[in-house]
């Protein structure tokens, strides 16, 4: 264990780059992530804004990055679990929860193949079941296999310990506590897609293909639920009909009262994914204000005047099913003043980002808002916040941000400590 | 395109600000509101449109229109609101300015709907009582029924009573005449004539708003305040069988004193107060509680609903006490004239008598104006097919 590190809490887009700008610049990294991959968010994704590649194709140089370099070291499976301030730095204790696989795993499949037990997927947010011994995904880093302890059950452990050649079934591993001292703290804890069920007229949870646009991401990517046909989840036809609701829980002070940032531009890249797909399909997004900040403008514009997507102004505030499967949605379209019903084949709710730390606020001393988001002037020196843990950012955003956190930490990790 | 001048009037939205709608200025029109009502018409809905419309001053087109009357106040719009701007309370305060244009004089209302004229208000029953006592020798000296018991109409007579509170109720009702024909002309002159459906007329108009009325179905839609609908309409019924029995009392006297008719079967002619085995009596005995059960019912729903919905402004207020007084100091003037409770007795049916002439003279310009616009806004919305 290396004595004077950096840790940073968090191995999504943020983290990791805090971590590889440190650790390639010649220091001593630790990340912990809750997840038993890095890469976070973005490894969901189908596409990046406004450029349209695929986020597997970055994250892959940065899991190289991470591995070639080596001085970033890193727990899955793990939370911080307490951090006390102690001399030049901070004593933190990790819990690291068993992932029942240990690295002699070669990723064979052949645990999966002999599983007996199913769970559903948090990757593709419970559209698909995986083996209750499972990757969480093809290009998943570590490429190590996990057992989910609450699903295998019973015998199911051992048949995939007999199924292991390898010997990397270890169904005695224990949660675990491993205590490091860091000079610097960077916080990148990220977000969670918001609970849209609890905007009882927008009948997410209720209403069949009601779906939100993280649930979209997957539904569109090649390694999703549907190897990327957009398909309804009910009966699996095409949606050929699609509406985007904007504003699914953001800049409403009954849910989020802030705005959620990248929604906007998640929604106009998805209508990309569907015209790309079914070039005779209609997509309508209803909005309030389109806020597409900065250069970002212009892939409105281009997505604005593409054959059969039509943008409305007016919120949806109810959203029903109908005959078939389909969901209808009544707004008032406040340029016509009219009330208006509409039916589409799914309905996307673009449901904001909510602070993955408003379940669990990490203590430190940090100040929250009332959404769980940190308040950066109560950070205590050598703490540092970045990425969606603050305000809600994009990819882009997140990773300048980080990167300046780098320096920050670096700087602290030189001078002592806690500076 | 065409051209069009719009004249913003910015007191007029500092006056809706200051009437109840301080939450105006929150407003960003994404139109939840018009989608969660369930009273509003499709086109062209309410309230999207008005909070605009009150954030820019265009208090011509708030008031000569049907819909802030034809909104009820549920309430949804209030609750589902993602910026806390309160349509129904915005659309409350646009009301109680509404009734300050078309109620002549418009001083009356603007007394009415600030707290610090109140005790001028209550100044004029209060003198007037108290000076027919004065003439009469009753205020040192107060007569009682043959056996000393409590006569309230020895102390007061009821021609008294009668000739004061039928003057005020003919000053309202005047008021309330003029006010509803330049309502009218204005609903007229803003409508679209090709909106008027020719075979619906006036009196058909009127009679789909009554029965509306009556069954209280508007109430019906709401969600978040699904109660009102049962409290308003337990002081509604209250308030008939009132009337009925108000008018029932001027039968059994005139009835008496002018045309000779003595006791027939069970129905006492004659001068107040009439046996409790009186069919009259009977009548209004339950009504009285009914507007007791419906006015607590009123001020429990409002309570419960206020950090939500909105705590209602003075004149809301103003309206729920005076009636929720006259049910109660009516109800106790009985009973403590049963209990021969002389100390109590007289005091009590006195603050009734003024609450009630309070009520009657002040009613075009209070919220029991309500009444008589929402109608009128019900009667041209049936005929133009927005209610």
């Amino acid at each position: 264990m290396a004595e004077e590190s950096i840790l940073v809490i968090g191995g999504g887009i943020s983290g990791l780059t805090v971590a590889l700008e440190a650790a390639e610049a010649g220091h001593d990294v630790t990340i912990v992530e809750r997840n038993p991959y890095l890469g976070g968010r973005v490894a969901q994704l189908n596409k990046y804004f406004p450029k349209l590649c695929p986020p597997l194709c970055g994250l892959e140089i940065n899991y190289r990055r991470v591995k070639e370099n080596g001085r970033a070291k890193f727990y899955t499976m793990s939370e911080v679990e307490k951090v006390s301030a102690k001399d030049g730095g901070f004593d933190v204790g990790i819990k690291v929860n068993p992932r029942y696989i240990n690295d002699k795993c070669v990723a064979c499949d052949a645990c999966a193949q002999a599983c007996p037990a199913e769970r559903s997927d948090d990757f593709n947010f419970g559209m698909s079941k995986t083996k209750a011994a499972y990757l969480p995904f093809e290009q998943a880093f570590p490429q190590r296999y996990v057992i989910d302890g609450k699903a295998c059950k019973g015998d199911c452990g051992k048949a995939c310990e007999a199924a292991c050649k390898y010997g990397a079934v270890d169904l005695a591993m224990k949660p675990e506590t491993v205590n490091v001292k860091a000079a610097a703290i960077v916080v990148a804890t990220g977000w969670n897609p918001y609970e849209i069920a609890k905007a009882d007229n927008l009948g997410f949870g209720k209403v069949k293909n009601v779906i939100n646009n993280v649930m979209m991401e997957r539904i569109a990517a090649p390694n999703g639920p549907t190897e990327g046909r957009i398909l309804r989840p009910s009966d699996g036809k095409e949606a050929r009909k699609v509406a985007f609701v904007q504003c699914a829980g953001s800049r409403d002070e009954n849910h989020l009262p802030y705005c959620s940032y990248i929604c906007c531009m998640a929604s106009l890249k998805q209508v990309t994914y569907l015209k790309e797909q079914y070039p005779d399909s209609t997509a309508t997004v209803f909005y309030i204000d389109i806020r597409t900040p900065g250069r970002y403008e212009k892939f409105y514009w281009k997505v604005r005047d593409m054959e059969g997507v039509t943008l409305t102004k007016g919120k949806v505030a109810k959203v029903e099913q109908a005959a078939g499967d389909d969901v209808t949605v009544t707004l008032e379209d406040v340029l016509s003043g009219k009330k208006v019903q509409e039916t589409f084949d799914m309905v996307v709710l673009a449901s904001g980002m909510e602070s993955a730390l408003r379940e669990k606020p990490l203590q430190l001393g940090i100040k929250y808002t009332g959404e769980g988001l940190i308040i950066p002037g109560s950070l205590v020196p050598g703490i540092y916040a970045v990425g969606s843990a603050k305000s809600p950012v994009d990819v882009t955003k997140s990773v300048q941000e980080a990167t300046g956190a780098a320096l920050k930490a670096i700087y602290s990790l030189a001078a002592g400590g806690r500076r | 395109m065409s051209e069009k001048v719009l004249s913003p009037d910015l007191g007029f939205v500092k006056d809706v600000m200051k009437s109840g709608g301080e939450s105006l200025k929150k407003c960003y029109q994404c139109a939840t509101c018009s989608v969660v009502c369930n009273v509003t018409p499709e086109d062209n809905p309410f309230p999207r449109k008005e909070m605009i419309q009150a954030q820019w001053g265009l208090k011509d087109q708030l008031f000569g229109n049907p819909d802030i009357w034809l909104c009820h106040q549920c309430s949804d719009c209030t609750a589902y609101c993602p910026r806390g701007a309160k349509p129904g309370e915005v659309l409350n305060a646009i009301r109680k300015l509404s009734i300050r244009k078309y109620s002549k004089p418009g001083f009356l209302a603007a007394m009415a709907g600030d707290p610090r004229f109140l005790i001028f208000l209550l100044a004029v029953p209060i003198v007037i009582l108290l000076a027919i006592l004065g003439s009469l020798g009753h205020l040192s000296n107060i007569p009682r029924g043959e056996n000393g018991e409590i006569v309230y109409a020895r102390w007061m007579p009821v021609p008294f009573i009668d000739m004061t509170f039928g003057a005020a109720a003919a000053f309202a009702v005047l008021v309330f005449v003029f006010g509803i024909v330049s309502y009218w002309k204005d609903l007229v002159r803003n409508v679209d004539t090709r909106r008027i459906n020719p075979s619906n007329e006036i009196g058909l108009g009127l009679g789909a708003a009554i029965k509306d009325i009556f069954a209280h179905r508007k109430f019906q839609n709401c969600n978040e305040t699904k109660a009102r609908g049962t409290s308003h309409m337990f002081v509604f019924y209250a308030f008939i069988g009132l009337a009925i029995t108000t008018t029932w009392a001027i039968f059994y006297l005139y009835g008496h004193e002018f045309l000779g008719i003595q006791k027939f079967a069970i129905f006492n002619f004659g001068e107040s107060p009439y046996p409790l085995s009186d069919p009259m009596k009977w009548l209004a005995n339950i009504s009285a509680i009914a507007l007791i059960v419906g006015i607590l019912m009123v001020i429990s729903n409002r309570i419960k609903n206020k950090e939500k919905l909105g705590g209602g402004s003075y004149y809301d207020w103003l309206l729920i006490l005076v009636i929720a007084g006259i049910a109660l100091t009516g109800l106790l003037s009985e009973l403590f004239r049963l209990g021969n409770m002389a100390g109590v007795a007289y005091p009590t049916y006195f603050t009734h008598l003024v609450l009630i002439f309070f009520l009657f003279a002040y009613a075009p310009f209070s919220k029991m104006a309500h009444m008589v616009y929402r109608g009128t806004a019900m009667v041209f919305g049936k005929i133009t097919g927005r209610a």
